[in-house]
């Protein structure tokens, strides 16, 4: 290709509040080019693409478009110049049919424009047909699955005549026939010129549709490869990395008696089903997967939040039936969620607050506060999980990262469970922090906690794990030993041959 | 047909009314009293098209029945004066765009809450009216009266303004793109900003509109009465909220149209010749109109609408 | 009980926070419009009595007056706190108010057993609410402006309009125009209810789930918190405080009317925001709502004792007014700190985790 290339980053670095998500990308992209972007999460992919969108200003590098360099991007200028991002979450006004919800994005606001609706329709069906959508274009947004909405989004990008179009993991809730029309939507516009950025983890995808593939791994580009001239053994090569960064503090017992036993277990709301295994007293049980897979949704099965519908959970061989968490809360169950800001911690109140929050009934019998015993609890906790604030009385939105993480943490610590579920504990946590957090679980496993821990890192969830469970499409497909060859891990996760 | 299923069913509740008076208190359809009573709630049909815009943008207003006093008191003050009523009507407009404009800088200049933003305007306008006015009645000169036309001609036009106000909000809130705005933000503030709709800027100019349209309200019921009373606006928003509500206008925002505010301003309207006629006392009013509003939204939110959010 | 972090350790950093939060900027206000009022509103007339705002008796009427409100506004206070609103507790004052004359009078049941009765009709009352908000997951707004108007229409309907219910013994009339101990009867009975609110909000941890729903419900709900159940005493505890309300208004006023309580939601909720607690849940503080209550009582009597106000004849008016311009400025305040930071840093890549 003689021509320059449509999108040129050139050694992009991005820091996210002490963590660096970008260590100096390289990234290129022809017009008319289906480019896979590739790598496991926490590699740097979301944030590569608002850089792209403009919604992110990278602190070093340089970013070329159709030849020209580009200071700085917004989201707007980046409209523009014709770069369109189509999301995993679509944001389209629900309240409103799918032609309006089109024209509001593709018209110029203007206010005392007549509107044509007859054209909206057209415009909208043609879009529609172009991207195979069969829902009429006067569905209302809210009535329509979360594959059609996308298919909404698609047309958008269509309509806005983007030179440049991003697709975040696009066929993730899509059914096969659906994945089919979106391929053939992805074709369509790269025989029209347009370049394409096709983030994905199906392997079989990426070898369909793309030109060249991308691989990301903490935040660098570790290698671009045209698609001819690699293969799915050497993909998981690149985005698995052959050095262990971190040592992981060891196992020092072996685990006990079984805790926690799943058998079929499914939520027809959640997509979660025939899920089995069993963790056993002081054991930590890896949750692997990608996005995606389902771990975030089987937590909330076993902590009450989306009730199972099928099969059976028992803990300590009796049945368990959770309606709420604080059925589960009341049978020794415990999660620290991953949304750490919304769920996790309550940021406007003070940390003994948050503390305590989940064990009322057991810190303060007759529902009178004994602020004495809270502030001794918290000051055991902020000393033993070493915590570093101002006191206990500091609001939790006074925290770093990890310091919330482990005022979550401490507040199901607190609860005294049998089972703790984490789920990505150590998610846009500093560097120091996730040691001690690793050590902090490795210690409650020993004194007889049963672990579920769930975490995108892989050299994490392989170095920690005694047991690791991989998950994908919503079920678990194979059970590994702890430390095993993140090759064969990815592989599961991905479903592709090892 | 689905999509409006809120607002065909209280056409059909309306109808069933009717139709269930034709049948027990056929004195109920004389011409003279039916047109009296549609020029009575006129004012209110137009305050309801305002109010409507408002809870769609997912605001609410309960200032508009002190609104309406002030305007009325201002615009009477002017016709006693002599002032002719071509300039009292943009006159009584203004002064309504320019308390709406108090409420509409709180709510999207400094993101208050509507609900307690209009409250507060609401008992400072009406004290501070009761405070100049000392409850005092304003007297009209006779050629204010019906337009200085005959009582029946006057009454048409009042409707047929009405009316004419109605269907011009209608169509702008569907073929005009400021309409659509409307809508939009109510749906999503934040996509609307996104999409570069600037949903404050909107909200403002809600409020003002609803303002000027009380004016308009007001002036509409100058034209009616002999003497304007200070606490003439009492209980108007309760009224005009109820029908909006009612007619299939979702309080969650970026739902709902006109018509079926009208169709519900009209059921309740008809509630209380309704039990006149029906020989039920009066005083079941408020505790019909009370359970009608809650029987709306109950039905709304069984429906699976989104809901239960902040005020 | 000042809102916020638990009292725990007192450096000057504390001190100077606590001399400068929003409960004592308000103590400090309040005491100074009560010695303008006095400097001003107090003379002595030709027998050389003093007269005015400066007399005990004057002192104790404002305390009788502000106990309806001031039970409303405690009855808000925890509502406000979960993020809701009820707009129906003026409303519900005026029917617990005809219910018990209707007990009393028409059924002729003896006092006491009408008093209970009432507060229970007035928890069912809640109940509704609650039902309505917690079951049904409708909006507060709506749901309790439904209920302000049906709450009303019962009374009037009951009532027919006109009936206004008087006779009440004198045992009974006790509670509302006698004092007790030196104080007006009805103002210890607001201090039993501000202290079992007080207790509640700040010493249990009912109060606790309160703040954390108010903040962030679904992150109440993580925390195994039974969201629904408090709301629904939330609303309910509220019904029952508007029939206290109701039982005292009846005694003060000797007579009930099915307009009782008119007005009042709007002074109970200026009376919570004007005391530090924030319309968007999880701030506030009891100790503030008392101060608000104090702060618009001592302005509307206050005002009623200014011979200007007194030769306009005016006070009604002017305390309306003021309380209505106060209300929106006690809100801007609020929401000032959150405008000036936006104001100040307004860089546009926000930073999320990659």
């Amino acid at each position: 290709m003689a021509a320059p290339p449509l999108l040129a980053l050139h050694r992009i670095e991005k820091n996210h509040g002490g963590v660096r998500a970008l260590r100096g990308v390289d990234f290129e992209l022809h017009a008319g080019e289906v480019h896979a972007l590739l790598g496991e999460n926490g590699a740097g992919k979301s944030t590569l693409i608002k850089v792209i969108t403009g919604a992110h200003r990278p602190d070093g590098g340089t970013i070329t478009f159709a030849g020209q360099p580009v200071a700085d991007l917004t989201p707007a200028s980046a409209r523009a110049l014709g770069i369109a991002c189509i999301y995993q979450q679509p944001a389209l006004f629900p309240d409103l049919t799918v032609a309006e919800n089109i024209a509001l994005r593709l018209e110029a606001p203007a206010a005392a424009r007549r509107i044509d609706w007859p054209a909206r329709r057209a415009r909208a069906s043609a879009l529609l047909a172009r991207c195979g959508a069969r829902f009429s274009p006067d569905a209302e947004v809210r009535a329509l699955s979360m594959p059609e909405q996308q298919l909404v989004e698609i047309a958008c990008a269509l309509g806005s005549g983007a030179r440049l179009v991003i697709m975040d993991e696009p066929t993730a809730s899509l059914t096969r026939l659906e994945q089919e029309l979106l391929f053939a939507v992805v074709r369509d516009l790269r025989l029209a010129g347009v370049g394409v950025v096709y983030i994905s983890h199906r392997l079989e995808e990426i070898f369909a549709l793309a030109d060249r593939v991308t691989v990301l791994r903490d935040g660098r580009t570790v290698g671009t490869h045209a698609i001819a001239a690699i293969d799915e053994p050497g993909l998981i090569r690149l985005m698995v990395g052959r050095e262990v960064a971190q040592v992981y503090p060891p196992a020092e017992s072996a685990p006990g008696a079984p805790v926690l036993s799943l058998r079929d277990v499914g939520c027809t709301a959640s997509g979660v089903h025939g899920v089995s295994f069993t963790v056993h007293s002081g054991e930590i049980f890896g949750l692997a997967g990608l996005v995606g897979a389902g771990r975030t949704e089987l937590a909330r099965v076993l902590f009450g939040l989306t009730p199972a519908d099928s099969g059976e959970i028992s803990l300590d061989g009796q049945p368990l039936a959770l309606r709420s968490p604080r059925d589960a809360i009341a049978r020794g169950l415990a999660y620290v969620p991953e949304d750490r800001r919304r769920h996790g911690v309550v940021l406007e109140l003070p940390i003994a607050h948050n503390l305590t929050m989940a064990i009322h009934r057991r810190l303060f019998p007759g529902a009178w506060l004994r602020f004495g015993a809270e502030r001794a609890l918290a000051l055991d906790y902020i000393r033993d999980l070493s915590v570093k604030c101002a006191g206990p009385e500091a609001p939790g939105g006074s925290l770093s990262g990890g310091n919330q993480q482990k005022v979550a943490l401490a507040r199901w610590l607190a609860t005294k469970p049998r089972v703790l579920i984490l789920d990505e504990p150590t998610q846009g946590v500093d560097v120091g922090a996730k040691g001690e957090i690793h050590r902090i679980i490795r210690r409650l496993a020993k004194e007889g906690l049963a672990v579920i821990l769930i975490s995108s890192d892989l050299p994490e969830v392989i170095g920690m794990s005694d047991r690791i469970g991989v998950m994908r499409g919503g079920t678990l497909h194979a059970i590994l030993p702890g430390g095993s060859d993140p090759h064969t891990v990815m592989a599961t996760a991905l479903g592709a041959a090892a | 047909m689905k999509r409006y299923f809120r607002e065909l069913s209280v056409l059909g509740a309306l109808f069933v009314l009717l139709v269930g008076l034709t049948i027990f208190a056929p004195a109920f359809y004389q011409p003279q009293p039916l047109l009296s009573l549609l020029t009575r709630e006129a004012p209110a049909l137009v305050v309801a098209c305002g109010m409507a815009c408002v809870i769609i943008t997912r605001q609410i207003d309960i200032s508009v029945g002190s609104v309406f006093s002030v305007c009325s008191v201002c615009a009477g003050l002017l016709a006693a004066r002599g002032w002719p009523l071509p300039l009292v009507l943009p006159a009584a407009i203004a002064v309504g765009a320019l308390l709406g404009s108090i409420n509409g800088l709180l709510v999207a200049g400094l993101g208050l809450p509507s609900i307690v933003v209009t409250l507060a305007t609401m008992v400072a306008l009406r004290q501070g009216l009761n405070l100049i006015r000392q409850g005092e009645f304003v007297n009209l000169p006779e050629a204010v009266q019906w337009f200085g036309l005959s009582q029946t001609a006057g009454q048409l036009v009042l409707v047929g303004a009405a009316l004419a106000v109605l269907v011009a909000l209608s169509f702008a809130l569907r073929h005009l793109a400021a309409g659509r705005v409307i809508y939009a933000v109510g749906s999503d503030a934040e996509a609307s900003r996104l999409a570069g709709l600037r949903p404050q800027l909107a909200t403002f100019l809600v409020f003002v509109f609803v303002g000027a349209l009380t004016g308009l309200a007001a002036m509409m019921n100058l034209v009616q009465s002999p003497q304007i009373q200070p606490l003439g606006g009492a209980g108007l928003e309760l009224k005009v909220i109820a029908a909006v509500v009612v007619g299939g206008v979702a309080i969650s925002g970026g739902r709902g149209n006109l018509w079926g505010a009208s169709a519900g301003l009209l059921l309740l309207a008809c509630i209380s010749p309704a039990l006149t006629h029906l020989r039920v006392e009066a005083y079941w009013e408020k505790a019909i109109q009370g359970t009608i509003i809650i029987l709306a939204v109950a039905a709304e939110g069984l429906r699976g609408r989104r809901g239960g959010t902040r005020p | 009980m000042i809102a916020g972090p638990a009292n725990t350790t007192r450096g000057r950093r504390d001190w100077k926070a606590f001399l400068l939060s929003h409960e004592m900027l308000l103590l400090y206000a309040l005491v100074g419009m009560w010695l303008f009022f006095y400097f001003a509103g107090t003379t002595t007339n030709r027998r050389g009595i003093v007269v005015g705002f400066g007399t005990l008796d004057r002192q104790f009427d404002i305390l009788r007056h502000s106990c309806e409100i001031g039970l409303l506004a405690l009855a808000l206070t925890p509502v406000i706190l979960t993020a809701g609103i009820d707009l129906s507790v003026g409303s519900l004052l005026g029917l617990c108010a005809i219910l018990f004359g209707h007990l009393w009078q028409v059924a002729g049941l003896p006092v006491p057993v009408a008093v209970v009765l009432t507060l229970a009709l007035g928890a069912v009352a809640g109940g509704l609410n609650a039902a309505l908000i917690t079951g049904l997951r409708l909006p507060p707004l709506i749901v309790t402006l439904g209920t302000y108007s049906l709450f009303r229409g019962l009374a009037e309907a009951i009532t027919r309009g006109s009936v206004t219910y008087t006779d009440f013994p004198a045992g009974f009339l006790f509670v509302g125009q006698e004092r007790w101990l030196g104080l007006p009867t009805q103002a210890w009975i607001l201090f039993l209810v501000a202290l079992g609110v007080g207790l509640l909000v700040h010493r249990t941890t009912y109060g606790r789930s309160f703040r954390a729903i108010g903040f962030s419900l679904e992150g109440a709900r993580y925390a195994g918190i039974p969201v629904a159940r408090r709301l629904a005493l939330v609303y309910i505890l509220a019904g029952l405080i508007a029939a206290i309300a109701a039982i005292i208004y009846t005694a003060r006023l000797g007579q009930a009317k099915a307009d009782a309580g008119t007005g009042y939601e709007l002074f109970a909720i200026t009376a919570v925001v004007l005391g530090g607690t924030s319309i968007f849940g999880g701030k506030g503080s009891v100790v503030g709502t008392l101060l608000g209550v104090a702060a618009i009582a001592v302005l509307k009597s206050g005002l009623a004792c200014l011979p200007v106000v007194m030769r306009m004849n005016a006070a009604e008016e002017m305390s309306g007014l003021l309380t209505g311009a106060l209300l929106l400025l006690a809100l801007t305040a609020g929401v000032a700190p959150k405008i000036l930071s936006n104001l100040r840093s307004s860089s546009p890549s926000s930073s999320s985790t990659p």
